[in-house]
């Protein structure tokens, strides 16, 4: 399942065991975009026994950043519960803002696994 | 007539303001200057980490004016954003109506965050996005903390201006 990018929303792809971002995010409506994609990973992630994050962002909000944050504490929660969960975060190699949010959000993870790749 | 459209031209440029918006904002509207606004960055010269920061506090300033602004007009906050070239890089600034009972919250939160180091705003910003807002305070928060971590600097103040209560906020993105 694909949720095309808009003009202030990144695409959001699904397989039964990954979902990936990639784009800006600063939505109109936070909660219009965030809810269907909480969902789907609620019941994507519970039923599976190992799941895969990637996340390729050039720029976020505030309010997104709330979401990303809310995001990665319940993979966290589901990580501690025995199954395997990986982060992937991407960023441009001369954006150093998108390198520590990247940081900042993997030092309070305890369970998954989150790895920083720098793309070009 | 000549003589306005001439000063508006030439205070525009005098600021190097390159882009401003006035009037209603709405999310709407935030769509399509936001556009124009990346564009506009695309074409500088600035490396991509600078462009970041600067369409970040823009955004930031915006989507205050859009849920703050004590004027309104249907679903839209009036007020004005802009950005300008200064000789060490960027400057933002936004201008909008607030109601008298907000400057209080405003001041205590902003007042706080011009005190603070990098790593102290790096606390504060882990604190709001993990806890939310304190009892009492409403949603703004968040973006006052980005806006402050983006930006080299930033100020704020307070104008009482033909009877409304104004805020002015301006963030500084530096090249070097």
């Amino acid at each position: 399942m694909i949720i095309p990018a808009a003009s202030r929303t990144p695409e959001v792809a699904f397989s039964a065991q990954t979902c990936s971002f990639k784009g800006e995010c600063y939505p109109e409506d936070i909660s219009e975009f965030s809810a269907p994609i909480m969902e789907k990973l609620g019941s994507d992630v519970t039923a599976a026994d190992s799941y895969q994050v990637d996340i390729e962002l050039y720029y976020f909000n505030s309010s997104s950043a709330k979401f990303l944050f809310d995001l990665f504490e319940f993979l966290d929660l589901c990580a501690a519960d025995n199954k395997q969960i990986g982060v992937t975060w991407r960023y441009r190699a001369d954006d150093d803002t998108m390198q520590d949010a990247g940081d900042e959000f993997s030092e309070d993870l305890e369970n998954l696994l989150f790895t920083m790749e720098k793309i070009d | 007539m000549n003589t306005k459209s001439i000063q508006l031209h030439e205070l525009m440029l005098s600021r190097g303001t390159f882009f401003c918006y006035s009037g209603p904002l709405s999310e709407e509207v935030l769509t399509s200057i936001s556009a124009v606004v990346k564009e506009q960055l695309t074409d500088s010269k600035s490396d991509i980490a600078i462009k970041t920061k600067v369409f970040g506090i823009f955004i930031e300033q915006a989507q205050n004016i859009i849920r703050y602004s004590g004027s309104r007009v249907d679903k839209s906050g009036v007020g004005s954003v802009s950005i300008s070239h200064t000789d060490s890089g960027f400057m933002l600034e936004s201008v909008n109506e607030i109601i008298s009972s907000d400057q209080q919250r405003i001041e205590e939160i902003l007042g706080q965050l011009k005190g603070m180091d990098s790593d102290q705003l790096k606390a504060a910003y882990k604190e709001r996005i993990k806890n939310g807002p304190p009892a009492g305070s409403t949603g703004a928060g968040l973006g006052f903390i980005e806006v402050a971590r983006r930006s080299s600097s930033f100020d704020y103040a307070f104008e009482e201006h033909h009877g409304v209560r104004l805020f002015l906020y301006r963030g500084w993105v530096d090249t070097q």
